[in-house]
């Protein structure tokens, strides 16, 4: 689609910037010297074969993983040295490529914990945690956005592979990030529940109030909703350019396409 | 409200407004008042035992608080108590006659000890995994179990301390007449138990339905989720052990007000751990009351059981095999703990508690 590609032009800083970014696991260099810019209010997606570092680089965004050498700038600010807990106060939120909820609390709860983090109440033991209804009633509205709200009272492990992908997009919603980070919200997912995600994420990218950051293997998907794509390989970075000339990339089509494989 | 509430405004609205009638409020005060009646009952061993189970409820709660809320199985808590106990013997044995400062300055001296001690664990086992604090607790724990045993200048080893209390707590003293009933000594005593351990209990209670509270529990489900969500793991799980230890001394407390007798085994000894072990799994992990229950059935049981298997056999005194099956009152109690468990799989509390829920919530959907 690519209708926002107007934004990039205006030539602004990059909320996110990875210098050089390189991680190594013993003889293993799973990231390899990646420079990659994310610009405000954009969709880039990163793609790769399997074992091309897609996760590893995000957790290294994300903070789950220390970088052997280079850098992770988020907003201007060097947030190399900083840990998970530490970004996501800043902004960063994540969602993980296998699910990772509350799965013993309320899909409510879960929403709310996540609310009560961005909120701040901090240390609070003498007050009742119900005296913060306004956290309540913005989880509800958040479970509405992603279509979720008859679920709101059943333990999350109740809840259906598709519906505990919406319940991480709510959680993440509710930590109110600068940077969403996406790590394949359709993977596991019956073919019927996908165009759900598909429309949330595209909600939230017409907000414009967002960058977001996706891992995915589905191409015509990323094809469809990206403004740009970067493409891993081997832990490098082989390619970073709009949805078309990515598809068009002879690289590309070599790497990852490659094979006698068509995408779609 | 002008617009339609959402059902999570309704389910809280009526949560608020039914406070006071739900049946757990109006259980709770009868519990309360159950408790302040039961020094009428002329009988030394029925108060003996619901002191008990007053001061056990709130060790076993601050238990649930470090293994049910938060997820970390720590063998000190027993130390803990210790602890506290000691404290307050040692303080009235070896400072000359018992003054009423003694007591607050054990009840200090107890806190700070406590606060120290869980601290000191918490920093050098739980940066790296949980196992690690499950090891050093175990290691500490029995650290003071011989310490108490074998430092007899301090502790007078395995005799124990025997000690007495100042002013109307003093069992040699007279007590003090009451609109025509005889308080005793040993009744302000039990007094002083039941107005300690249910502000206790209502500060547990308190601090788990708090936001940290919750956060606990999100952490013990999920800490990778937590930490993602911004939530730091280590400060929480410090507050959690740093109270529900001080907590659990504040219960040894109390613990030797009643009995004015120490002994290392009886405080100390890391097997009373697995009483506590008992007793939360019992009344069920994660549900604060479930602590209650846990005491409750188990203080019960060791009381009476043993006497009611005597009772039996003396009615049979020509079979052996039934005089020596009453022996083994553990065995029945063994017995009775599975089936509690094959009934209860969460715990009496939180069996019970979830059938609740489901219920309630479902009118909410």
């Amino acid at each position: 689609m690519g209708q926002y590609r107007w934004e990039s032009d205006l030539a602004k800083a990059p909320v996110i910037e990875t210098k050089d970014l390189t991680i190594r696991f013993g003889g293993n260099v799973a990231v390899n010297t990646v420079n990659l810019q994310f610009e405000e209010y954009s969709l880039k997606s990163i793609i790769g074969p399997n074992g091309a570092g897609k996760t590893t680089l995000f957790n290294l965004i994300s903070g789950q993983y220390k970088p052997t050498s280079g850098q992770v700038i988020f907003d201007g600010q060097d947030i190399t040295g900083l840990d998970p807990a530490t970004r996501t106060k800043l902004g960063i939120g994540r969602s993980f490529q296998l699910t990772n909820i509350f799965s013993t609390l309320s899909v409510l709860e879960n929403v709310r914990l996540a609310l009560q983090s961005k909120a701040d109440v901090g240390m609070v033991f003498w007050r009742h945690w119900r005296s913060y209804f306004k956290l309540e009633d913005q989880a509800y509205e958040l479970l509405k956005q992603v279509l979720l709200e008859d679920r709101w009272a059943d333990e999350a492990n109740t809840l259906t592979h598709g519906e505990k992908r919406k319940l991480e997009i709510a959680i993440l919603l509710g930590l109110d990030p600068k940077v969403l980070l996406l790590d394949e919200p359709t993977a596991g997912m019956s073919i019927e529940e996908v165009p759900a995600i598909l429309k949330i994420i595209q909600n939230i990218k017409a907000a414009r109030k967002r960058t977001i950051l996706l891992v995915e293997h589905k191409f015509d998907m990323i094809m469809n909703v990206s403004d740009s794509i970067a493409v891993l390989k081997d832990g490098r970075l082989i390619c970073d350019d709009v949805p078309e000339a990515v598809s068009c990339n002879p690289e590309v089509m070599e790497a990852y396409l490659g094979g006698g494989m068509k995408y779609g | 409200m002008t617009t339609e509430m959402t059902p999570v405004q309704r389910e809280r609205f009526q949560a608020q407004q039914a406070f006071f009638k739900r049946p757990s409020f109006l259980i709770q005060v009868a519990l309360v008042i159950g408790l302040i009646l039961v020094p009428l009952v002329p009988s030394f061993r029925v108060m003996d035992m619901m002191a008990k189970i007053m001061i056990f409820s709130i060790v076993v709660a601050s238990y649930d608080l470090i293994l049910g809320y938060t997820g970390l199985l720590s063998f000190a808590h027993a130390m803990f108590f210790g602890i506290g106990a000691y404290s307050m013997a040692l303080l009235c044995y070896h400072l000359g006659s018992p003054q009423w400062h003694h007591l607050i300055l054990a009840t200090i001296v107890a806190l700070a000890m406590s606060v120290v001690l869980a601290l000191i664990l918490a920093f050098f086992s739980l940066r790296t995994k949980a196992i690690f604090f499950a090891m050093l607790s175990l290691a500490l724990a029995d650290f003071f179990h011989i310490l108490g045993r074998s430092w007899r200048n301090l502790t007078l080893g395995e005799d124990g301390v025997t000690f007495s209390l100042p002013g109307i707590l003093n069992v040699q003293g007279q007590g003090f007449s009451l609109f025509g009933l005889n308080i005793s000594p040993r009744t302000m005593t039990y007094y002083l138990v039941l107005v300690v351990s249910v502000a206790l209990f209502i500060f547990l209670v308190r601090f788990v339905g708090s936001p940290v509270g919750r956060v606990l529990q999100a952490i013990r489900d999920n800490e990778q989720r937590s930490t993602a969500l911004g939530f730091k793991t280590f400060p929480h799980q410090i507050y959690s052990i740093v109270f529900g230890s001080s907590i659990s001394s504040m219960g040894g407390i109390l613990f030797a007000l009643w009995l004015r007798y120490v002994d290392p085994e009886s405080v100390l000894g890391v097997f009373s751990m697995v009483d506590y072990l008992l007793m939360v799994i019992i009344g069920g992990l994660g549900t604060m009351y479930g602590s209650i229950i846990g005491a409750a059935f188990f203080i019960t049981v060791q009381t009476w059981l043993p006497d009611l298997l005597r009772g039996i056999a003396a009615n049979f005194p020509d079979y052996e095999i039934i005089q020596r099956m009453a022996d083994r009152w553990m065995a029945y109690f063994g017995v009775m703990f599975v089936v509690v468990i094959l009934v209860f799989p969460k715990g009496i509390v939180g069996t019970v508690q979830k059938i609740i829920r489901r219920r309630r919530m479902a009118s909410f959907k």
